[in-house]
């Protein structure tokens, strides 16, 4: 195996296929046009649904597709993990090792907690200590300072100078030679970095030995991984592989009734065009109620329907297009 | 029914395909009357069990194909394509869709991925 060969890890639980390495992530998006969806939540904030991160999920029909290819071109290939036999029983030495780490990450952040008390507590009641006379004093000659340039007419950005004594009181630790404008938009801001990781720093996680697959085959032989096993699920294999073929990137369908959004580029950067929904043979019955409600439903929302007619027997798809035909 | 106007064009195709009659009847009436097409003809589609009607909107020069059928009918794909290739295959035709109470809406069913009108 050449070492600058890039396998990415679909790490596979209970069926299901997640990317827990943000790098993999990235390379699926812009070099395989795959996207899947971010599903992590923030651990103290696991109701918000706003900003998610990873893991990101996968359809069933971009897993199969990426594995398929294997990308040789590319120097990538996917592969399955099995990712609950991945985690192997940790040895006496591994545990303490973890232990020692987690006592100290335990006492860090128990320090971090009392450094934060101490503060908290001698500030309230604005507290005349010299620490907060020091900060209100910067801060209102900065204010005054600005109100000055703006009554010159300058720009307060420009005079970077005036803004650092603030900026440099809560980044602490921070070199003063090192503050370029964004650290000081970052460290006034809110911006609040994560630490994810998955458990594959771990060093019982050995992904390699005997539970990683490259064919959808021996994932099934072992298993982990059942789909395409249905006719309906070669046909969504099959249409999807061959919307992924003429370059349009697929989303989940589900708001606009179809299996599949599709669209003619990065969906970050286009409005799909179709909304598709796949027909398992030439023969499974199509009900006219269904054209009236995915053509009515398409052109409100500027999209044409897409039905996809798969043949099991030519594996081959064809493609009828529906909209409203503006009489009538 | 003898007596109305679009009988005599429609009564050999609607004893031959009496299942579609109704849809073919309304569709035909709509076309001609309520969209005024021009140079309106019935062709014969064997395979789909009815007829499908040939004709121009009004001040155009493009041959455009309606299939009739109603809004119980289950189709399919091959249905449609078997519609596709009886008419030669057109870029589109356009699907008239009759309810009971006699009202009627057309769809635009276009062969392969075509781009929806900015």
């Amino acid at each position: 195996m050449a070492a600058d060969l890039q396998r990415i890890r679909l790490r596979i639980s209970n069926k299901k296929a997640y990317i827990w390495d943000v790098d993999d992530i990235s390379t699926v998006r812009s070099k395989h046009h795959i996207c899947g969806i971010l599903t992590g939540t923030l651990p103290h904030l696991s109701q918000q649904n706003a900003f998610l991160g990873i893991p990101l999920v996968l359809m069933p029909e971009e897993v199969v597709l990426l594995v398929e290819n294997g990308f040789p071109l590319h120097l990538e290939y996917a592969i399955l993990v099995d990712d609950p036999h991945a985690h192997h029983q940790p040895n006496l030495e591994q545990l303490e090792k973890w232990n020692v780490e987690q006592q100290e990450v335990i006492k860090q952040q128990i320090a971090v907690l009392e450094a934060k008390g101490a503060k908290e507590s001698t500030n309230t009641g604005r507290a005349m200590s010299a620490e907060a006379l020091r900060k209100r004093q910067a801060r209102e000659e900065n204010r005054a300072a600005k109100e000055k340039l703006l009554q010159a007419g300058g720009d307060p950005e420009s005079l970077g100078g005036l803004l650092a004594p603030e900026v440099s009181l809560e980044a602490g630790s921070r070199p003063q030679g090192q503050d370029t404008p964004e650290s000081k938009t970052l460290s006034s801001g809110h911006t609040v970095v994560i630490p994810a990781s998955s458990t594959s720093s771990l060093d019982w996680y050995d992904p390699n030995a005997s539970c990683s697959y490259t064919t959808i085959a021996a994932a099934k032989a072992a298993g982990i991984w059942d789909y395409p096993s249905t006719l309906q699920e070669r046909a969504k294999c099959g249409v999807f592989r061959s919307l992924w073929e003429q370059g349009y990137f697929m989303g989940g369908g589900i708001k606009f009734g179809g299996d599949y959004l599709v669209y003619p580029g990065d969906p970050l950067r286009y409005h799909s065009h179709f909304a598709a929904s796949v027909l398992d043979s030439p023969l499974s019955s199509l009900r006219t109620m269904e054209i009236v409600a995915h053509g009515r439903l398409g052109t409100a929302t500027k999209k044409a329907h897409l039905l996809c007619g798969w043949d099991d027997e030519k594996k081959d798809v064809s493609y009828l297009t529906i909209e409203w035909a503006g009489f009538g | 029914m003898e007596s109305h106007p679009s009988y005599s064009a429609l009564a050999p195709i609607l004893r031959k395909y009496p299942r579609a009659a109704g849809a073919l009847f309304q569709a035909y009436n709509d076309v001609v009357f309520a969209q005024q097409w021009t140079d309106v003809e019935v062709i014969e589609l064997e395979a789909c069990g009815r007829a499908a009607i040939k004709g121009r909107k009004p001040k155009t020069e493009i041959d455009l194909h309606v299939v009739p059928c109603t809004l119980s009918e289950t189709v399919s794909f091959a249905w449609l394509q078997d519609a596709f290739t009886l008419l030669e295959n057109p870029a589109g035709i356009y699907l008239a869709i009759t309810s009971e109470d006699a009202s009627i809406v057309y769809y635009k069913i276009s062969q392969g991925i075509v781009k929806p009108p900015v």
